[in-house]
């Protein structure tokens, strides 16, 4: 098991790197556009609200009538609410934690169209990215079974801008090679001179490497 | 035989009940109070609108005028008039000019002013509703102002403010008060069913002139009681002190008899379990101890809120207000002139400002507050005037034709009869304990 596990993170350095660069600029983006929304969006309706004095003293008033109310007639307690993970909001009056969770709601469905639309965009870059090398990946596989069922006249056909180019120009030439010596041992084994046959095939076959030269 | 009687000497000395003595205050402690009690009074001269008379219900800007702090003003001015604090033509002016608005411009229902209004129009803010409660409130205010102008326009216009008021049509045909109506929802679904501040409202109910309620929705209302710490008490649901004292800023309970309660007494345990109660959390939070005490409805570090305690609701988060431990002054003198010390002495520079103390401070959340309220300042202003100078309040409300029908028809009559005709003897009327400088 030792033995098998990888020692080098970057395999192919140039190939992760790019993937990588691929994914992650995309995904910080994302969370910046995100972060940004919910910065811009929630902070910004509360300071739009509270930089207005006017706004500010009708929006504490109304706090306070809704206290005033509540304190008179004991009804019932707010129930869970996201503010409630604001340690800030302790200090705040029940209508004022009110007022900003509406802002909050509000702010939330004002981003929802743009989150799903994100969440669009990141699914179709992702597809996108992974089909670049997911393509490749299932072309090799498919080269790979065609080898295996004795097809030497198949290569693998990449299209452009997938990942993997070199490794099929190296794979399509090493089975390009193969092809030619199985063709000239195929072309050899028809020829009647069983002798000189034999000898053009184990001319051929000389500087082969395989197992059973061990 | 001698032994025998060395022990019954020993019994009758240790376990028959305490005369308490009236707590006497120095010289110092009686500038403190007054100075406190002038600097409040400011909240009214300032906070009032120049033109209505009507008073902001918080210093906070922005804030609508509530016409329960506009009652407690035109006490805070007839007191300030007659103590010589601010000239008597100046405070005998403003409340006859706010007591015209009220008649002439202030929106009401049926006589039942809203909750809150416009200072400057006297018109409906806030979608309030006509309060039953901050009317009551208000109406006491303006007859108390009317007995210290007797015989003036002042007592004249409280009285038909009074007359006007249709204390049968908010009870909607119940046999209890309604909280209030507003012109959208029409009766509010909650009514004074329950021991509380109802007491006023109630007794200005059934001793009205006009259209009055009926004695028995005096009787109707439930009185639960509770018990903490030793402490027997009659209690509202939030447990808050206020509901303890602002009847009692008015109506002076010592004497009255109802099917054997005795409402100030009451007040006085419901005040030394509120104290008792928060005693006994002195561990959890900072800001109790046993001259820093007082729970009740006040601002918070999380909002205006009906912080009490036990027997009752028992809301609390280490927030104290100021004002209630000192508006118990006249059921527990010597705790709340010490509790008043002690927030003056140590926290005057976070807490008191110049209209008297603000409304509440929590020292675990390092929170003061940085606004008075209006009805805080003035059930502050009424109650120390009443310990201050020998119960001045009581003995003018007392003595209103309206609170004698009240007791008479009611039958709480006893001893309070003496108390009104001639000048109610505190002492005559407590002969355990009478709060107030003898």
């Amino acid at each position: 098991m030792k033995g098998n596990r990888r020692r080098h993170f970057f395999i192919n350095k140039p190939l992760q790197l790019r993937y990588m660069l691929s994914v992650t600029v995309p995904l910080l983006l994302i969370c910046c556009v995100a972060i940004f929304g919910f910065y811009i969006g929630i902070w910004g309706s509360v300071l739009g609200a509270f930089t207005n004095e006017a706004m500010r003293d009708d929006l504490l008033t109304a706090s306070r009538m809704v206290e005033y109310e509540q304190a008179r007639y004991q009804t019932a307690h707010e129930g869970f609410s996201l503010l409630s993970l604001f340690k800030e909001t302790e200090k705040l009056g029940q209508r004022q934690r009110e007022v900003f969770h509406e802002i909050l709601n509000e702010t939330n469905r004002a981003i929802a169209w743009k989150l799903l639309l994100l969440l669009v965009l990141t699914a179709w870059g992702t597809i996108y990215v992974s089909h670049k090398i997911a393509g490749p990946l299932y072309r090799f596989s498919k080269t790979f079974s065609d080898v295996e069922r004795g097809n030497y006249r198949t290569r693998i056909f990449l299209r452009k801008g997938d990942e993997g180019h070199p490794v099929a120009k190296e794979f399509n030439a090493a089975i390009e090679s193969a092809d030619r010596l199985l063709s000239d041992l195929k072309t050899a084994a028809q020829n009647p001179d069983q002798a000189q046959a034999l000898a053009t095939i184990k001319a051929k076959l000389d500087p082969i490497k395989t197992s059973a030269d061990v | 035989m001698f032994r025998s009687f060395f022990i019954f000497f020993i019994l009758v000395t240790f376990l028959t009940p305490c005369q308490a003595e009236a707590y006497h205050p120095t010289p110092e402690e009686i500038e403190l109070i007054t100075k406190i009690e002038k600097d409040t009074l400011q909240y009214f001269i300032r906070l009032s609108d120049k033109n209505t008379g009507l008073t902001r219900d918080s210093s906070r800007s922005g804030s609508p005028s509530s016409i329960a702090a506009t009652g407690f003003a035109l006490a805070a001015f007839a007191i300030g008039g007659s103590r010589g604090w601010i000239p008597h033509d100046y405070a005998y002016n403003r409340v006859l000019a706010t007591l015209k608005v009220l008649k002439e411009d202030a929106q009401h229902q049926n006589g039942f002013f809203y909750h809150f209004l416009d200072a400057r129009s006297a018109k409906r803010v806030w979608s309030s509703e006509a309060s039953s409660i901050d009317t009551a409130l208000l109406l006491a205010g303006s007859l108390l102002a009317g007995q210290y102008y007797p015989g003036t326009e002042v007592e004249t216009i409280a009285k038909e403010l009074y007359e006007r008021v249709d204390w049968k049509w908010m009870m909607n045909g119940s046999k209890f008060i309604c909280m209030g109506w507003t012109p959208e929802s029409k009766f509010l679904p909650y009514y004074w069913d329950s021991y509380n501040e109802l007491m006023l409202l109630e007794a200005l109910a059934v001793g009205a002139p006009q259209n009055p309620a009926p004695p028995e929705t005096w009787h109707a209302w439930l009185r639960p009681e509770g018990n903490y710490n030793g402490h027997r008490v009659i209690y509202a649901s939030s447990g808050s002190l206020f509901t303890y004292q602002y009847s009692h800023a008015f109506i002076d309970f010592r004497g009255l008899k109802d099917d054997g309660n005795d409402f100030f007494d009451n007040s006085r345990e419901a005040t030394l379990a509120n104290r008792d109660f928060s005693l006994s959390f002195a561990g959890k939070y900072r800001g109790y101890s046993e001259n820093s005490w007082g729970l009740s409805a006040s601002v918070g570090p999380g909002g205006y809120k009906a912080y009490g305690s036990l027997p009752g609701g028992a809301t609390h988060d280490g927030t104290i207000a100021p004002y209630a431990a000192i508006s118990s002054i006249v059921f527990t003198p010597e705790l709340s002139i010490a509790a008043l010390k002690f927030f003056y002495n140590n926290y005057a520079e976070n807490i008191y400002g110049n209209f008297g103390f603000k409304g509440a401070f929590n020292l675990d959340k390092s929170w003061w507050a940085d606004e008075y309220l209006g009805i805080d300042q003035g059930i502050t202003l009424l109650m120390l005037e009443n310990f201050l100078n020998d119960g001045i309040v009581w003995k003018k409300f007392m003595s209103l034709d309206a609170i004698q029908k009240w007791i008479t028809l009611t039958g709480l009559a006893g001893k309070s009869d003496e108390n009104a005709s001639e000048s109610p003897s505190l002492e005559v009327a407590t002969p355990t304990a009478s709060p107030l400088p003898q």
